[in-house]
């Protein structure tokens, strides 16, 4: 058993020592004797000082003893602590679409967890997921996420499994397996990192440098498009791939062509959905106009939704390619389509599917300011100490030392009254 | 007659002599001589005739020698009411267990009012207590028996003043039993009164040794007459204790004394007959 605040208990138990000096040596008021001539005694004092060489009232002094203790380790905050041992690991893993080969990433954390230091792996991108060692090989297959990461989701995610950790060792280390992107890094980032009580060691992977971003209508859009203005601007190479954009039901045609590896976007723009106030979210970007909405299919995966979480748009892959279906329309009045985070959307919608882009390396302060300034593993008595729960044990000792403080009164008050 | 415990006592005390310390005034004859001068067989002295005298006192035989007349005298003899006054306050239960103030008080009334009972005077008693007593001074053989059961049946408890007892004791000597730790300066007052009034008043003070020497180490004393009066009494405050104590002990006798008030201090180391006899034997001396 150990305490989680050992200076309570050092107080108790030096509040526990006074009182057995204070037993040995007391002021006290001596036993009573009639005298009738007591008026001639000089009216100086009412108590006597006597030192003894063993305690009196050994009874009450054993009561006020265990008091004394059993608050001090209440409030001490006892724990039975498990056996642990020197180390844990908590490991990063970054999945986001910053990283350049995810099998590496998996690789590095293989590597990792083969010494033996329990670990927990956690997985991140803008979510985080904690999975088992064991479960490694199941992240081998797939490919990393398209979305963007998040070193403070992952740091947050840290700090809690680092508890746990804490229990069963005596330091937590905080790997971090990342390419560290500039775009991972946040402004809750540094907060963050002076939240963990320890350095971050940083295994660095290959950044992802390439781009996939380029693109080009198959069709040019009419010039009273309301869709015109948002992809009016994109620069098109010869390389680029092709977004196919129908105005009615996918057919055959549309299937295979994304089959190819192309992309086919249903985007009936122009349908006579009765607008009203919306909020539409693809990404970061949002906008909230007068749209009209239509029901889009519900089998693909969600790129797109509603301000009520309904899907706004859904994408469907078939073969190396995919086929979206977008349920916003645009009313035939309004500058909506002059709005750049409309603009941004409408982009996103048109883009091709997995498409990629190119990320940019975090500069030399924000990794130096990850990685920290010291070189030792979080300590676990730290860790444990900003999240550790009240142990039941303390409520046990406070109602012991409650019961104690009764039977104390008692036995002095039933003591025996002052005889002459 | 049962005399109980008393009964060595009253062996102890038997053929004391207790006179008064002055002619007595009473008209009942007794063992006591009288201010009166009569026609007893007890020839006292003559004295020249004069105008008024009885002339049968007038001696014949002294006027036919002398050719002189001399009236002869004689002196009376009369009884002396006694009244005992004993103190039953919570002071005099001390010291517990054995109540030895409160024994010696008692054996003390009783073996004087013995003595006096022998020389035919009339004996009262007073107990000051919770439970007053009175009884008032008779000369009949039972008032000894009486004054034994009121004095076992008391409990001394309480306080008590002595002042009124003095004043309304209906006897011309009146030994007070007490420890002086009550109304002092009011039984003061009233035994001038009666020593004015030409009575015969001793203060038997009874001083318990545990007073003198209270028991070793730090005690906290209680007065029992008043328990809200408690003291540290330890090493260092025993010293000042005792020179307080005598110095009062010694301030009371010579007040009393100052007073015509007949003082006698009685240890309670010391023996009832022993007590009895210093008492009566000493105002047999002051008496011749």
């Amino acid at each position: 058993m150990t305490f989680l605040a050992p200076w309570a208990f050092a107080m108790a138990a030096f509040a526990a020592a006074g009182m057995v000096v204070l037993h040995l040596v007391a002021r006290q008021r001596p036993a009573a004797y009639t005298l009738p001539t007591t008026r001639f005694i000089p009216d100086q004092r009412t108590l006597v000082s006597r030192a003894a060489t063993r305690p009196r009232d050994l009874l009450l002094l054993l009561l006020r003893v265990l008091l004394l203790l059993s608050a001090g380790a209440a409030f001490a905050r006892p724990v039975l602590a498990p056996s642990r041992g020197a180390l844990a690991r908590v490991i990063l893993l970054d999945r986001s679409r910053a990283v350049a080969s995810a099998p590496d990433v998996i690789a590095r954390a293989r590597t990792l967890v083969r010494d033996g230091i329990p670990s927990t792996i956690i997985a991140f991108d803008s979510a985080v997921s904690v999975i088992q060692a064991t479960a490694l090989d199941s992240l081998n297959g797939s490919s990393g996420s398209p979305t963007i990461g998040s070193i403070s989701a992952a740091l947050i995610a840290a700090r809690r499994a680092s508890v746990v950790l804490a229990e069963r060792a005596d330091s937590v280390e905080l790997v971090l397996v990342s390419p560290l992107a500039a775009s991972e890094i946040d402004a809750a980032t540094p907060r963050l990192r002076a939240e963990w009580p320890g350095a971050i060691r940083v295994e660095r992977v290959a950044l992802r440098t390439e781009s996939s971003s380029t693109w080009r209508l198959e069709q040019a859009l009419s010039a009273d498009d309301q869709l015109g203005p948002a992809v009016a601007g994109d620069r098109v190479d010869a390389n680029a791939k092709i977004t196919r954009l129908v105005r009615h039901e996918v057919t055959a045609d549309d299937s295979a062509f994304a089959r190819s590896g192309a992309t086919v976007v249903r985007w009936d723009s122009t349908s006579t959905a009765r607008a009203a106030a919306e909020g539409l979210a693809l990404g970061d970007d949002v906008v909230v106009a007068a749209l009209g909405r239509r029901v889009v299919s519900g089998t693909g995966r969600a790129i797109a939704r509603w301000a009520d979480g309904s899907v706004a748009a859904s994408e469907v892959s078939l073969g190396s390619g995919c086929v979206r279906d977008v349920g916003v329309a645009i009313p035939a009045a309004g500058d909506i389509a002059l709005h750049p985070p409309f603009q941004r959307i409408v982009r996103g919608l048109l883009a091709p599917c997995n498409r990629t882009v190119a990320e940019r390396a975090a500069d030399s302060a924000s990794v130096a300011l990850i990685t920290g300034t010291t070189r030792n593993a979080a300590r676990a008595d730290v860790l444990r100490g900003r999240n550790d729960r009240p142990s039941p044990l303390s409520r046990w000792l406070l109602a012991l030392a409650i019961a104690f403080a009764l039977t104390e009164m008692l036995v002095r008050a039933k003591a025996a009254p002052e005889v002459a | 007659m049962s005399t109980g415990p008393y009964g060595a006592l009253l062996d102890a005390v038997r053929g004391v002599r207790w006179p008064a310390a002055r002619r007595v005034t009473g008209a009942t004859l007794g063992a006591h001589p009288s201010q009166l001068r009569g026609n007893s067989s007890e020839f006292s002295e003559f004295r020249p005739y004069r105008q008024g005298d009885d002339p049968r006192r007038v001696d014949w035989r002294l006027l036919a020698r002398s050719d002189r007349a001399y009236v002869r005298l004689t002196t009376d003899r009369a009884t002396f009411r006694t009244s005992m006054i004993v103190d039953a306050s919570a002071s005099m239960a001390f010291p517990l267990p054995s109540l030895d103030k409160w024994k010696l008080a008692r054996e003390a009334a009783v073996g004087l009012a013995s003595v006096a009972h022998a020389e035919a005077d009339p004996v009262g008693l007073a107990i000051a207590g919770q439970g007053q007593s009175v009884l008032a001074p008779r000369a009949r053989r039972s008032v000894l028996l009486e004054m034994m059961r009121a004095l076992d049946a008391t409990t001394p408890a309480g306080t008590t003043a002595l002042a009124p007892f003095i004043t309304a004791a209906r006897a011309s000597r009146l030994v007070v039993i007490t420890d002086l730790l009550g109304d002092f300066d009011d039984m003061l007052a009233a035994a001038r009164l009666r020593v004015a009034s030409r009575s015969e008043v001793i203060v038997v003070h009874i001083v318990a040794t545990e007073e003198l020497d209270p028991p070793a180490g730090a005690v906290l004393a209680v007065d029992p007459e008043r328990p809200t009066m408690r003291r540290i009494l330890d090493g260092e405050l025993r010293a000042a204790y005792r020179d307080a104590f005598m110095h009062w002990l010694d301030d009371t006798a010579t007040t009393l004394r100052a007073a015509g008030v007949r003082y006698v201090r009685a240890m309670t180391s010391e023996l009832a007959p022993h007590l009895v006899r210093r008492i009566a034997g000493e105002t047999a001396r002051r008496g011749a």
